[in-house]
């Protein structure tokens, strides 16, 4: 079962703009292969006002801190830019 | 190639799959801003795809040169295979470098898929693959298969093997190197469209074919917060609410990402699947190929700016058009100048000369010749033409008729219309008959060759209505509730919605709704959002496109409502695209007084030629000072009648001023007051400098035209005309102001103008604004003014016909037949055995005063001048049209044309087959009384046995003669018929009968059974109110006829009604903001009403009523007849007794001097 994070943490990105790594609890975690991002649309509607997103980014990562192993991650990145740790999926 | 391994410039990304917002409902961007985005992001290529065709392809290509990148084009197409059936959408792109064959090709492509448009109903556009394929040859086209097309939708459910065969079918269709596979992933969710899975699936698919394959991202618009719109978009095109829609885009990712954002998309697809070895590289550096080959050059490959004139033998020139043209504008100005006298046909060839210097440098000799040649055309089927615009402006236009309008001695010029400072091809306008103008399109179209003509479209963008009631939609509200929002959405632009509700007192309840209610507060900033944004296109209303044979591969084409093609391209994408567009407007004016013309030499064998009729006829000015302007041309509505009563005009000039100052700017710069007064005599003319004066002596030194201001320019600085007319258009932008005032000054310094002069001219040149109006435009319209009025002067019977046939103006048919009835021209009722489409003049039935005038009529006044009445003979009427049945059907009408005369009722019957109601209704109106030897009285038995009619028509053969046999026929006499009454009839006057069947009173005025009250009341009639002075006190009373609410210069609104009460012109009365208040919604609402008020003189003949009070006439009638018989029975019943006594009060308030006993009363 996915156990629910919900807490802000900082991501460290690649050049090229993928997540590299990030450090939740005062302990980095590194991540591992190419992570994947996945857009997923809100019915905004059903909401108060209008969106500037109708969807919102999670990145899928499979990581590690130090040498433990390694479990894995969403990641959500808000509209201001800011990162959530969202779920662990273990 | 660069360091990064990816074969990507750095910088940017080239996107190849973009729709613009000229997509209607699809797209949501508009291009420039798109061409803006990608030159922001480091991009050197961006392409423009629009769905379905090349709707905004101009303005991209305009916009990428503005911003210094790369264009390419292509279009979004639906597809069919040989067997018609669907093989999905694919994204068709024109190669460049081709001598603009692949920029053909792909116009070709887009208007074949529009052919198949109408072939079965509700069909949308789609091209074979075979003809695709065809124009794909010599490597002009490559077709991207992506995730939209039958091979995507294959691999997208897993179906690798079918859309393998799907792709070989599609390599041996097209022709080899013609097809690329596009990858398209929006990083959805796995499992829906757009993940990463079937792009990766689609990736493998080109590695096993050896086919490249590209990336897009499919855009749909520029930034990922336009997503929102993009949602509204789906939900305005599928007509469903969002949370219904049944393929809601997957995510908001198909937004036009920069490179880095692309870049990894790629790595994603690419690590989601098992790839070959530098796989990234390739499909980034093979999307950077299919880029380099698909780059237009705007002039090579599109022809940017190079206009396109038709080709010589098709406007009918052999030679060397320019020597044509030269020749055909000296024999002109010959024989047009030939009566004014030698030095006019000197002064003419002077100007010729001038004008030509220009045309020859600009290279538009052609041009000339193809709009004088579409002229002659026009005039070859016998259709009135008349020049508009300020090609009037042109002794060339003049000399080759294509223009009407004398310009040297009307002072206009020349640069208005044409300079070497103006570089955009000219515009001429042309006007003509209205219910001509799709004959002349097509006449056009069979003369020059479709494949050289076509129609312009325009592009219909969203308001603050239309968007409201979408933005509704789309969040599924309750239309009833969106509609009652919707109507508040005036005077304000839909994107400033929500600070309109914050300032705007009159939304005040609207506000508190939105704030109250969620849903209300997104309407508010969705309709914000839609706002401007193209909404669909539709053909323009008189732009045709004339060019060369080149025409169908420089513009796509569809078909327009009336059948024939279309470009998709609009007024602002013609000069870019050198193409050459006429407008051909129809004037429904034109065809009143062609229809005028046509009757009177149908009745006289006489031709008159409206253009050669003198332009000083004395009675045409006299009609026309009397403010009886109704039906005359641009002079006919309230304001235009009170402005001629002041101006009192008398020569043709003065038409043009007129008409050049009632205009909006020219009304709230206060500029007819001012002209008015110094034409009066009120004021001297203020001139400002000597220098000045003959500039602006024909408006007494008010400044009206820009022919006056470009005059201005040229004696301030000495610049020429044609840059006068430069600096007159920038007087528009506040920014150019200080630029061109500093030049003005330093000029006119030299040029010996004192200080005090050049601020005062300054202050009137810089608020002149984009103001005014060009004589050319004004003398343009004053020609049909004057040839209007002059036929309503010298032909009124055929001339109401005329107008009556083509309702040209601003007034209800009703009114223009109570002119005609005042005019002394009598409108005869309807009748199937002489009525026929349009309203004939007829010589008068004898006796037919005795046979219509039935009913209590005002004894004529006198007409103010005499009418006259044409050439001698009998007198005539104006017979009823057929048309004017309501709920009769063409067929009906066009079969009792054919078979007229009848013998008998049964002959009508079994002939026309008329439908029961329309049957009954001619019976109660009286079309059939002739089967009733026109005895009014028999009708009831009439419309009686019509009812009783059971049996069906015999139906007899069109072209059979009529049954020589006597059929039975009822026969109308004897006493069993005197007892019938139809209840329909009885009680109803045969003006009700009127109204009601054909929403047109014929035998007598509406007003005429009030007649007696308004004698005993001591109503002034209209036709009397001119001869009132002012300030007097006056009852009116009429049908309303219009309303209007003119913008005030204080602001505060002014309601103007017109009034008819059958005696003359309609009596405007004006109701400021203190009667308004005092009468409320009554005056708006009430039909028929009753007012008090006082005179207000106006200049000789200008004359209004203010108003003071307003009642509803039927009120007062009952309240006046109650009080009648309160006195014959003494008695006194309070309440209603009260309410008539305060009404007498109020009435008797009125002086008794003023009661005009013109209201002849005959007692009932």
């Amino acid at each position: 079962m996915p156990q629910i994070i919900d807490t802000r943490v900082d991501v460290e990105l690649s050049a090229d703009g993928d997540p590299l790594a990030f450090t939740w609890d005062r302990f980095e975690h590194t991540i591992i292969g190419q992570p994947q991002a996945v857009f997923t649309r809100t019915r905004w509607w059903e909401n108060d006002g209008v969106p500037t997103r109708i969807d919102t980014e999670l990145w899928r990562v499979d990581a590690a801190r130090g040498g433990e192993e390694q479990h894995r991650y969403d990641l959500r990145r808000d509209v201001d830019g800011s990162w959530v740790l969202a779920l662990d999926w273990g | 190639m660069n360091g990064n391994g990816t074969g990507v410039p750095a910088g940017g990304f080239p996107h190849l799959h973009v729709a613009s917002a000229y997509s209607t409902h699809y797209g949501v961007t508009l291009p420039e801003a798109l061409a803006g985005q990608a030159r922001a992001q480091g991009s050197s290529f961006l392409a423009l795809t629009d769905r379905d065709g090349l709707y905004g392809a101009v303005k991209h290509l305009r916009a990428c040169v503005a911003e210094g990148i790369r264009a390419g084009l292509g279009a979004d197409l639906a597809v069919h295979d040989d067997d018609r059936l669907p093989l999905g959408r694919v994204v068709v792109l024109a190669h460049g470098g081709t001598s603009g064959r692949g920029y053909a090709a792909l116009c070709r492509a887009v208007s074949a898929a529009h052919q198949t448009v109408g072939a079965g109903a509700g069909s949308e556009p789609s091209i074979g693959r075979s003809e695709l394929a065809e124009l794909a040859g010599l490597r002009t086209l490559t077709v991207l298969l992506g995730p939209t097309s039958d091979v995507g939708e294959a691999i997208e459910r897993r179906a690798t093997k079918e859309a393998g065969a799907r792709l070989t079918a599609w390599q041996r269709s097209m022709p080899a190197a013609s097809v690329c596979l596009e990858i398209v992933c929006h990083l959805a969710e796995p499992g829906s469209p757009g993940s990463v899975t079937p792009a990766t699936r689609m990736l493998a698919l080109a590695e096993q074919s050896g086919l490249p394959a590209v990336l897009t991202n499919a855009v749909r618009y520029g930034e990922p917060e336009d997503a929102v719109t993009a949602d509204l978009a789906d939900a305005a095109r599928t007509l469903t609410p969002l949370a219904e829609l049944e393929q809601p885009q997957t995510n908001g990712q198909a937004w036009l990402k920069p490179a880095g954002a692309m870049r990894q998309v790629a790595r994603m697809v690419v690590d989601a699947g098992l790839h070959d070895d530098g796989a990234l590289a390739r499909l980034l550096r093979d999307t950077e190929l299919l880029a380099d080959r698909c780059t237009l050059d705007p002039q090579a490959d599109i022809g940017l700016g190079t206009p396109r004139m038709p080709e010589a033998r098709v406007i009918g020139v052999t030679g060397d058009p320019l020597a044509e043209l030269w020749k055909r504008g000296r024999s002109g100005v010959e024989e047009r100048y030939a009566a004014s006298g030698r030095p006019a046909v000197e002064s003419a060839h002077t100007r010729l000369e001038y004008e030509m210097a220009t045309v020859e440098h600009l290279g538009f000799a052609s041009y000339f010749l193809t709009v004088s040649r579409v002229a002659d055309i026009v005039r070859g089927m016998g259709v009135r033409i008349q020049a508009r615009g300020s090609g009037v402006g042109s002794v060339l236009n003049y000399a080759l008729h294509t223009s009407s309008v004398e310009p040297i001695a009307n002072g206009l010029l020349w640069e208005r219309f044409l300079s070497p400072e103006r570089q955009t091809l000219p515009d001429i306008d042309l006007d003509v008959e209205s219910a001509r103008r799709h004959d002349i399109y097509r006449t056009l179209f069979q003369t020059f060759g479709s494949d050289r003509v076509s129609l312009m479209s325009m592009t219909n963008a969203y308001r603050g209505r239309g968007a409201v009631r979408d933005a509704g939609l789309a969040l599924g509200m309750d239309p009833g509730q969106v509609s009652a929002i919707a109507k508040q959405m005036w005077r304000f632009n839909a994107r400033d919605f929500r600070r309109a509700l914050e300032e705007k007192p009159e939304l005040e309840p609207l506000a508190a709704e939105v704030r109250a209610s969620q849903q209300l507060d997104q309407l508010v900033d969705l309709t914000a959002r839609l706002d401007r944004l193209p909404r669909h296109i539709s053909v323009h209303p008189c732009g045709v496109i004339l060019s060369d044979a080149s025409l169908l591969d420089r513009t796509p084409v569809q078909a327009s409502g009336m059948g024939l093609p279309m470009s998709q391209f609009d007024k602002h994408d013609m000069d870019p695209m050198g193409l050459i567009k006429l407008d051909i407007l129809g004037v429904r004016m034109q065809s009143a007084m062609a229809h005028a013309v046509e009757e009177h030499r149908r009745l006289t064998g006489e031709s008159i030629d409206l253009d050669r009729i003198p332009l000083d006829d004395e009675p045409t000015y006299e009609l026309i000072r009397s403010t009886r302007t109704l039906g005359i041309f641009q002079l006919e509505s309230p304001g235009q009648m009170e402005l001629v009563g002041k101006l009192q005009p008398e020569v043709f000039n003065d038409l043009t001023v007129e008409i050049s100052l009632f205009r909006p700017g020219p009304m709230k710069n206060n500029m007819p007051l001012l002209y008015l007064q110094a034409r009066h005599g009120e004021v001297m003319p203020d001139y400002i400098h000597p220098r000045f004066e003959p500039i602006l002596r024909e408006t007494r030194g008010v400044v009206i035209f820009h022919e006056q201001v470009m005059r201005l320019f040229d004696e301030l600085t000495g610049c020429g005309l044609g840059k006068a007319d430069v600096f007159r258009r920038h007087l528009g932008k506040p920014e150019q102001l200080p630029l061109i005032e500093a030049y003005v000054r330093e000029q006119a310094l030299t040029r010996g103008f004192p200080p005090t002069v050049i601020d005062r001219i300054w202050t009137v040149l810089a608020g002149f604004g984009s103001f005014g109006f060009a004589k050319a435009h004004g003398a343009a319209f004053a020609l049909p003014t004057y040839q209007s009025a002059w036929l309503k002067t010298h032909h009124p019977a055929v001339f109401l016909a005329g107008l009556l046939t083509h309702d040209p103006g601003m007034w209800p048919k009703d009114l223009l037949v109570a002119e005609a009835r005042v005019l002394g021209v009598p409108v005869l009722p309807l009748d199937v055995q002489h009525s026929v489409l349009d309203y004939r003049v007829e010589d008068l039935p004898p006796g037919y005063a005795a046979l219509v005038r039935t009913e209590p009529e005002p004894t004529e006044p006198e007409p103010t001048e005499p009418v006259p009445s044409g050439p001698a003979g009998p007198r005539r009427g104006i017979r009823l049209a057929l048309p004017e049945l309501s709920g009769s059907t063409a067929a009906e009408r066009a079969r009792i044309v054919r078979h007229q005369p009848f013998s008998s009722l049964q002959d009508f019957r079994d002939r026309v087959r008329p439908r029961r109601s329309s049957f009954e209704a001619l019976a109660r109106v009286g079309a059939l009384d002739s089967f009733i030897g026109y005895d009014r009285e028999r009708r009831h038995e009439l419309l009686a046995h019509i009812q009783s009619l059971r049996g069906t028509a015999v139906t007899v053969h069109d072209d059979q003669l009529a049954f020589e046999v006597d059929l039975p026929v009822p026969r109308y006499t004897g006493d069993r018929f005197t007892a019938v009454t139809s209840l329909e009839l009885r009680g109803r006057t045969q003006t009700e009968l009127e109204l009601r069947d054909l929403s047109l009173a014929v035998s007598g005025h509406q007003l005429a059974r009030f007649y007696p009250l308004f004698a005993e009341l001591g109503v002034t009639p209209a036709s009397a109110l001119a001869d009132l002075p002012g300030g007097t006190e006056v009852l009116l009373a009429g049908v309303r006829r219009a309303t209007n609410t003119p913008p005030m210069r204080g602001g505060r609104r002014v309601v103007f009604v017109s009034l008819d009460d059958g005696t003359g012109p309609v009596a405007n009365v004006v109701f400021f903001h203190d009667a308004q208040e005092r009468i409320g919604g009554p005056v708006f609402q009430t039909r028929h009403l009753l007012v008090r008020g006082r005179t207000r003189r106006s200049g000789a003949k200008g004359v209004s009523v203010t108003g003071d009070m307003l009642w509803d006439l039927t009120d007062a009638a009952r309240l006046v007849r109650q009080r009648h018989s309160t006195e014959r029975a003494a008695e006194k019943a309070a309440g209603d007794e009260a309410r008539a006594e305060a009404l007498a009060a109020e009435l008797a308030a009125v002086a008794p001097a003023n009661v005009h006993r013109l209201w002849s009363v005959r007692s009932a």
